[in-house]
């Protein structure tokens, strides 16, 4: 009844609200383009290497597990490394979208109290620029698994689909933390905390078949379990997500993100009161 | 809203929160939850304005007066606590310069940064990247990274990202003190062609001779209410002299209290040269420690002074290459100037060329009713302004038009061909125009002649700005204002004798 009710209020009643809010933030593209590439490019532009240390860094942890998990701990997992892997760098994407999304309002305050722009270009920059980080990975992972008896299999073309999922679920919750940080500077710490906790919660190291059912069914309750285990699936089970990890996923994205923007959208008219 | 109108403030209120002990961190927040009271501050008390379309006005005021929160309020970055405002028009706000910048790209990907925090697309920027980068005069290092430029150098390139864009509304907060006098009076000057453009500008600033120079109307701000809202001239002669009476005030205030710590402080001496004694004492101790810490100074500067070195050798290549494009710019300066001068033999020294050529002056001069060179006149003296053209394009048409400024910036009178005829001239070749002033009623003062030949967009083919400083002269000083209109004084319909005074 009150999931109708929600729907009914979202849709009615705020509609036309968020549809200006989505062309206003489309209008200003060209910033969440220009801040994209400012990180990804600003980032390594010292370097001697440059961007090609965003390709480089996946490479060396992935042979650095390789190592570690074939020669001196041999795991019980098959190919553990690409298990592994395959998880870890989804993971990777969402915990740095968070860990330093959620600081993105407060290190920007110069801009936020001087200049006019819809305040989510900022989170969504932060979050879209991680995410090309993660694309940039999986060209490793790719890479890897041609070279592994594993391969791909056709249910790769089911990978864009649950990037995209995972995307909205990553912005929903940076959205949130981000205005909350600027009420309460200690969140971004939480936050890191919470990261810490949040990875053993997730089966990246371990198969979560292998956990007592009960709290296999709890860690079900974090939205990052289904997100990696469609991620296994696809690449280390060469089976289809079933029909429900999808609809949950389709579910956990939308939600996530209307709530995450909501919240930032009732926070961000004090931010430059705040900052 | 009305017609006409491009922004309107009604009634608006602002408060701030001012926390009396406030915690940002965790801690703070639950150990002082109950101490965590805040007071309202009235930064805006109700204020009312509406700025008409192409109108300029300058906020002026006090610190803390709320004309800052006022531009904020115009940008959308903080929201009023009352009231409403509307705007009609593509705004933009030149408050911080140079946001987003990042010091390891380089000038022309800093451009476009920059310009999206805006809201100027990525095409918009490349249509004017080139007038943006030639407006910074930083063509020589525009593609190295931002960090390897001088602080003038920077501001110089966010300022000029700021003021190329298109806007209907500029809202401009205290920014044009960038760079050195030259750079200053090029964005005076860019803002007021702008202007002239028919933008909307709304500035706050403490440099009222700006304000007046540019603006319309000022609006003085006092305590969060307008106190006075009028033609810029007047609301800055008033605005001075109160903040002069009230500056002499605060002076016998502070001097008054002088006086009071004067005596206390003999009181205090007395004191300090018993405790003195003691003091040196202990200072002795003391001193055996001093000694071993200087050595390690000593140490530690000798480090630091390798590091200088180097530092200002760095620093030393960079203000070569600064001075070369320096003598760049100045050479092409003087080409530009000696361009005016080429075309009139009378040329004023702050004469200005702008245009985008194809259709030129050759020649300008001004002539009294005998056909003579002159620049000295008598109020009713006949005026030629006799122009030669040289055009690339013959047979496209064109349009000429002069106009005269005071030389306090009042722009007098202007006319135009087209208004004239109602046509444009087809140009030739080369071709001969003139325009005879048959009464020059403008008062004693000193004025310029500005010449411009335009497109049917009004877009100036050839501007002569500030061309010949001419000066108008009279034997006495009846009337003031601008100019002078025929009249006469009646009193009981019969004419008043001119008699002295008894």
């Amino acid at each position: 009844m009150h999931v109708i009710l929600l729907c009914y209020y979202i849709c009615f009643e705020v509609k036309d609200k968020m549809i200006n809010r989505v062309k206003e933030i489309y209008e200003y593209r060209d910033m969440i383009y220009s801040l994209v590439k400012r990180e990804l490019r600003g980032r390594y532009q010292k370097s001697v290497l440059g961007m090609l240390w965003t390709l480089l860094n996946p490479f060396f942890q992935i042979l650095i597990y390789t190592f570690v998990f074939t020669v001196i701990f041999p795991s019980s997992i098959e190919n553990y490394y690409i298990y592994l892997m395959t998880g870890m760098i989804p993971w990777t994407f969402f915990s740095e979208a968070l860990g330093q999304g959620a600081g993105t309002i407060v290190s920007n305050a110069d801009m936020t109290k001087k200049i006019y722009f819809p305040r989510e270009v900022l989170t969504i920059a932060s979050v879209t620029a991680k995410f090309v980080n993660m694309l940039l990975a999986f060209v490793v992972i790719f890479v890897f698994l041609l070279t592994s008896p594993l391969k791909f299999s056709y249910h790769i073309l089911l990978l864009p689909l649950v990037m995209i999922f995972e995307y909205f679920i990553a912005l929903g919750f940076t959205l949130f933390f981000s205005a909350i940080t600027v009420y309460l500077r200690d969140m971004e710490y939480i936050v890191g905390v919470l990261l810490m906790a949040w990875i053993w919660a997730t089966p990246i190291m371990y198969d979560i078949s292998s956990l007592d059912p009960v709290i296999g069914h709890i860690l079900l309750l974090n939205p990052m379990t289904l997100v990696v285990s469609a991620y296994h699936n696809i690449l280390y089970y060469h089976c289809v997500p079933t029909l429900w990890t999808m609809t949950a996923l389709l579910l956990e994205g939308i939600v996530f993100a209307l709530i995450g923007w909501g919240i930032f959208v009732h926070l961000e008219g004090n931010f430059a009161e705040e900052l | 809203m009305k017609p006409g109108n491009a922004i309107e403030v009604r009634n608006v209120k602002k408060y701030f929160k001012v926390y009396v002990d406030k915690g940002h961190m965790l801690r703070e927040r639950i150990v002082h939850f109950n101490r965590n009271r805040y007071e309202n501050r009235e930064v805006l008390k109700g204020i009312s304005f509406e700025v008409k379309k192409g109108e300029s006005v300058g906020l002026i005021g006090r610190n803390g007066c709320g004309k800052s929160t006022t531009l904020k309020l115009l940008t959308r970055i903080l929201r009023p606590n009352g009231g409403t405002i509307e705007m009609d028009g593509r705004v933009c706000s030149l408050i911080e310069l140079g946001a987003g910048f990042h010091p390891d790209m380089s000038g022309r990907e800093n451009i476009y940064i920059n310009a999206s925090i805006f809201g100027i697309k990525a095409k918009e920027v490349d249509e004017r990247i080139n007038d943006i980068i030639r407006f910074s005069e930083l063509e020589e290092f525009i593609d190295n990274p931002v960090r390897t430029y001088s602080s003038g150098m920077y501001m110089r390139l966010a300022f000029s990202v700021a003021i190329n864009v298109d806007a209907d509304i500029l809202l401009i907060d205290e920014i044009l003190a960038v760079g050195d006098n030259a750079f200053q009076t090029k964005c005076f000057n860019k803002l007021k062609s702008m202007k002239d453009q028919g933008t909307t500008i709304v500035i706050v600033s403490h440099a009222l001779g700006q304000v007046e120079k540019l603006c319309d109307r000022a609006i003085w701000i006092e305590d969060g209410l307008i106190r006075k809202d009028g033609p810029a001239r007047l609301v800055c002669k008033e605005y001075l002299d109160k903040m002069e009476s009230s500056r002499l005030e605060r002076a016998e205030l502070e001097y008054r209290m002088h006086l009071d710590e004067e005596k206390q402080r003999k009181a205090a001496e007395e004191e300090a040269r018993k405790r003195e004694k003691e003091e040196a004492e202990r200072r002795r101790k003391e001193n055996d420690r001093q000694k071993r810490e200087a050595e390690r100074r000593q140490k530690e500067e000798r480090r630091r002074n390798i590091e200088e070195k180097k530092r200002k050798e760095e620093e030393e290549r960079r203000k070569k290459q600064e001075e070369e494009a320096l003598q760049k710019r100045k050479e092409e300066e003087r080409r530009r100037n000696a361009s005016c001068r080429a075309v009139a033999v009378q040329c004023s020294p702050d004469a200005r060329r702008e245009g985008m050529g194809k259709i030129f002056f050759t020649e300008v001069k001004m002539l009294d009713h005998l056909g003579k060179e002159q620049t000295k006149y008598n109020i009713g003296d006949e005026m030629t302004v006799s122009m030669k053209y040289f055009s690339e394009i013959p047979g496209t048409s064109a349009n000429f038009v002069i106009g005269i400024n005071r030389n306090d910036w009042i722009y007098c009178y202007g006319t135009s061909l087209q208004h004239e005829g109602g046509n444009f001239l087809v140009t030739k070749k080369e071709g001969y125009i003139s325009v005879t002033i048959k009464k020059l009623n403008l008062l004693q003062g000193k004025y310029s002649l500005e010449v411009r030949i335009q497109n049917i967009e009004k877009i100036p083919y050839d501007y002569l700005i500030s061309l010949i400083d001419f000066e108008v002269r009279s034997d006495e000083k009846k009337e003031t204002g601008i100019l002078t209109m025929p009249y006469e004084w009646r009193t009981n319909d019969t004419q008043i004798k001119i008699g002295k005074i008894k």
